[in-house]
């Protein structure tokens, strides 16, 4: 497939239309994506890859509107994040897009159950509903009995396989994840991705990696490869 | 309400992560808060004090007059027959009377008291001597003699200042001159029968109690006074009682019969060093928090930079700046609440050690200090007033606020992916 090639396709998951992302550092400027054309359909599991600074991650935070695009636009369930407000798209995020960090990033104050319950907490949830969504996930990925252990006593790979349910506990329709294996071993590895094939399968979420990791690579289904902010190739598998 | 419950949760649950930052900030506001509690009580005890002091010393904490008389002192300015009646009246009425500790008729003017020796200008206060007993402090401050009795005619309560400028003992006849109620200059013949000593020498050079009876048989004014002052059990129930007595004798006011004068309007010079230790304490208090608010900016500005990661994650999970800037906020708040409800505790305590016996001061000052026209006693009782709990309370969780909002702002600001690349 051209990767240049888009359409204007209302329901797919992610578009962006010329999408750039400059960075001014010091006295010159830094082209972090370059005219990014790109149409990811919901169901999809794809990794975007590429070596350090191709600018993988700032794409990912521009579909996650955790960055805003210097130009074009960025689509996600049909809602162009541009002309969002800031209020705007901290609703999407919550509603829509589920986020897996590379440090975790579990609120260290909070229980494994509490952190992944989270995001149904700020979407009002109840408490019931809440409690038999994560003892669900929870029990599906292994991790029964841990809800009440804190963050810092839980492996590296609980820790990410709770960050994890935390993006899909909502059920958005998006989970946007960043290196989610680098701080990982490969057993660990494993077990993570196989869980998210097995949400992505049984739920339809759409999972996006922005990785390096051959391991993610190998299991992706569609494999973006981005060389200095632009799409060197899009394959379907 | 569930965001609400999650932002209490995490803001305390935060506030508990860095204990000693927390326990150290929340110290010195407890400190803070029990030194505001302890030192506004004991401003307010000793303010009493003097209030109180000077009412007895004065016309009460309120007075009623004919309207010309604040300004002229002369007989001719007393209350009439009727307007006295209706002001005795009207502080007999239930509403009021709660409030009444005692209230006294006073023919006050002022003349001239001689003895061979010379002359002196004297303030002359005729009074009924068994209600003024109640009333003044000055049969207290006896040195010599007795106070005036109810059977008394031609005897006069002096001060020592008088009695040494006169060359004056007990039993020593002395003549009181004065223009009568018909303008003319008419002198009384009494004796001494008490001496005082108040510390106030302008007290205890000029004033001369004689009976109201003759006073008013020497200054032909009958039954007439110049003054009912009115003592209250309490100087904060002044204004209220003011207003109550102002409503019930609009009548009288209206035709220009009396007034009703607050011990502020009596005593200017009294209130006025009421209002200015007052504002002092205020700056301390300011200068005193400032340096606290100090602290909490540091604590949660040390907390928001530290946890840049953290707000970032609150963010990409939904949080809105606002929302975030609000558990800035929150844990500010708790923190100062928690620890300013300890403070005002702390403070309420101490102000309770010291309510029975008062906190004696009298290493720095004596019995026969005077302020303002009052004496000024040593030992201070602390004053409970739940306004002042509430006010400082209220004072120690804006200053919460306040100290947090920088802190907020800069939560608010953060750049959400350059935050969740911090510290990988």
């Amino acid at each position: 497939m051209n990767p240049m090639t888009t359409t204007n396709d209302q329901t797919a998951a992610v578009r962006t239309q010329d999408v750039w992302k400059i960075f001014a550092q010091e006295a010159e400027e830094v082209h972090a994506v370059r005219g990014v054309q790109l149409e990811i359909q919901p169901g999809e599991f794809t990794a975007m890859a590429g070596p350090s600074g191709s600018g993988k991650t700032t794409l990912l935070n521009l579909i996650g509107g955790l960055t805003r695009a210097t130009r074009g636009h960025v689509w996600v369930a049909g809602r162009d994040l541009t002309t969002m407000s800031n209020r705007a798209l901290a609703r999407l995020r919550l509603e829509q897009i589920g986020f897996v960090f590379q440090a975790y990033n579990l609120l260290p104050v909070l229980t494994a159950a509490e952190n992944a319950e989270f995001p149904l907490l700020l979407q009002g949830h109840n408490g019931g509903d809440r409690r038999a969504r994560v003892r669900e996930l929870f029990e599906r990925t292994g991790l029964a009995g841990l809800e009440d252990r804190r963050p810092g006593k839980l492996s590296g790979g609980q820790q990410q396989r709770v960050a994890v349910i935390r993006a899909v506990v909502g059920e958005p329709a998006l989970v946007l994840a960043d290196e989610p294996t680098a701080n990982l071993d490969s057993a660990a590895s494993d077990q993570l991705l196989a869980m998210m094939e097995e949400l992505n399968r049984d739920f339809g979420t759409t999972f996006v990696f922005a990785t390096h990791d051959p391991r993610v690579m190998e299991r992706a289904r569609r494999l973006v490869r981005l060389v200095d902010g632009a799409i060197a190739s899009d394959e379907r598998r | 309400m569930a965001r609400n419950t999650t932002l209490l949760r995490l803001a305390s649950r935060n506030l508990r992560r860095y204990l000693r930052r927390t326990a150290l900030t929340a110290s010195a506001m407890i400190v803070g808060g029990a030194l505001m509690i302890f030192s506004l009580s004991l401003g307010d005890g000793g303010h009493e004090d003097w209030i109180a002091s000077g009412a007895r010393m004065g016309s009460g904490h309120l007075s009623i007059h004919a309207p010309g008389f604040q300004a002229s002192r002369k007989i001719e300015d007393r209350l009439s027959a009727e307007a006295r009646t209706a002001a005795e009246r009207t502080l007999g009425l239930p509403s009021i009377a709660e409030h009444v500790v005692v209230m006294v008729p006073q023919l006050a003017i002022g003349g001239l008291a001689s003895s061979p020796t010379g002359a002196r200008p004297a303030q002359i206060v005729g009074v009924d001597p068994t209600a003024e007993a109640t009333f003044s402090m000055l049969d207290d401050k006896l040195v010599e003699g007795r106070y005036l009795e109810a059977d008394d005619r031609l005897a006069a309560y002096i001060g020592t200042g008088m009695m040494e400028a006169l060359d004056l003992r007990l039993g020593s006849r002395l003549v009181l001159t004065a223009q009568d109620a018909e303008g003319e200059i008419s002198g009384q013949l009494v004796r001494v029968v008490g001496v005082f000593k108040s510390g106030v020498p302008e007290i205890d050079h000029t004033l001369v109690h004689v009976p109201l009876s003759t006073a008013g048989s020497w200054l032909r004014s009958g039954g007439d006074v110049t003054t009912i002052a009115v003592l209250l059990d309490r100087s904060r129930a002044v204004p209220g009682v003011k207003r109550a007595l102002e409503r019930a004798l609009a009548a009288e006011i209206t035709v220009g019969a009396l007034t009703v004068l607050t011990w502020q309007e009596s005593s200017p010079e009294l209130n006025a060093a009421v209002r200015i230790d007052d504002m002092g304490n205020y700056v301390w208090q300011a200068i005193m928090f400032g340096i606290i608010a100090l602290g909490i900016v540091n604590t949660v500005l040390m907390s928001v930079m530290y946890r840049r990661r953290e707000f970032g994650l609150l963010q990409a999970l939904g949080f809105t700046p606002r929302q975030t800037g609000g558990l800035v906020i929150t844990e500010g708040l708790a923190l100062t609440a928690i620890s300013g409800f300890l403070g005002v505790a702390v403070g309420l305590f101490l102000t309770w050690l010291f309510f029975r016996n008062g906190l004696d001061f009298s290493f720095t000052w004596d019995d026969n200090f005077t302020f303002s026209g009052v004496v000024v006693d040593p030992v201070i009782i602390p004053l409970f007033s739940v306004r002042r709990v509430v006010q400082s309370l209220a004072f120690i969780l804006m200053i919460g606020t306040l100290a947090s909002l920088y802190p907020a702002w800069r939560a608010m600001r953060i750049d959400v992916a350059e935050a969740m690349k911090f510290e990988r």
